[in-house]
């Protein structure tokens, strides 16, 4: 059991939700999936609405003319409820610099769907994080292993 | 940069990590039930505090370039860990130290390309 004042998992939260959907550590994980969603439907949207010159363009308002970019508010809406969820059981220390795993996400799936390059500092950037999410994952995957 | 732009940088961060604080108290609350008003209390304002964030932020964004603004959201993982051991009383241990020390490094690189 991880006890955190203030923000303990208690037994009968996470006796449920273990495995599965309802894991608040997956729903870090899915949280960030549904950002990178949203992150790469909204780019599509506002490439499509970049193409139309109305005057009031500036505003990113043309956006919502594609609906590539409601697509991508539905999926920012639900990756903030998923976020919510999140923060019911783990504590905002672990949680938040966990789903910094999106800061590898989006710019490795701009780069295989959108063909995006990514440059060598970029590259940097993206292991530190990768290193930085391991060292603050392990101790959290022995307390899963000891439930 | 001018001392308004300054401003209103720090400004949005600290929205961002006030924003998130409130809402993690405002779940936690919820864990006693959603109808006290507490709870709807401290997520109103989370949410209120999160879109001041991204309304300034999309305002920056109009005068920055994104690569300039975006290692600034680097930062708030290490002030909202700060924070986080303060405010909520967390514990932070070394790995999670070090850690989020390496992860906002990355952010930074990331974002500054």
């Amino acid at each position: 059991m991880l006890m955190r004042s203030g923000s303990t998992i208690d037994a009968r939260s996470t006796s449920w939700a273990l495995f599965g959907f309802a894991n608040p550590w997956f729903q870090i994980v899915f949280s960030a999936m549904l950002v990178t969603a949203s992150e790469l439907f909204i780019k599509r949207g506002a490439m499509v609405a970049a193409e139309t010159s109305a005057s009031w363009n500036w505003t990113g308002l043309g956006g919502l003319q594609s609906v590539w970019v409601w697509w991508g508010i539905f999926f920012v809406i639900l990756s903030f409820l998923s976020w919510l969820y999140v923060l019911k059981y783990i504590p905002l220390t672990v949680a938040y610099p966990l789903s910094c795993v999106v800061h590898v996400f989006i710019p490795v799936s701009s780069w295989l769907i959108l063909n995006e390059a990514i440059s060598a500092r970029r590259w940097c950037g993206i292991v530190l994080v990768l290193i930085g999410l391991a060292i603050v994952a392990k101790p959290v995957a022995r307390i899963e292993e000891r439930l | 940069m001018t001392a308004v732009s300054a401003a209103l940088i720090l400004t949005s961060l600290v929205a961002f990590i006030a924003g998130q604080l409130l809402l993690k108290r405002g779940m936690e609350a919820t864990h006693h039930g959603w109808r006290q008003p507490q709870c709807l209390w401290l997520l109103t304002t989370g949410i209120g505090a999160m879109a001041v964030s991204f309304f300034l932020t999309v305002g920056l964004l109009q005068r920055f370039d994104l690569s300039y603004l975006y290692p600034f959201q680097g930062l708030s993982v290490i002030i909202l860990a700060a924070l986080g051991a303060i405010t909520l009383r967390e514990k932070i241990t070394l790995p999670l130290a070090i850690g989020s020390l390496l992860i906002s490094a990355g952010v930074v690189l990331v974002s500054l390309s």
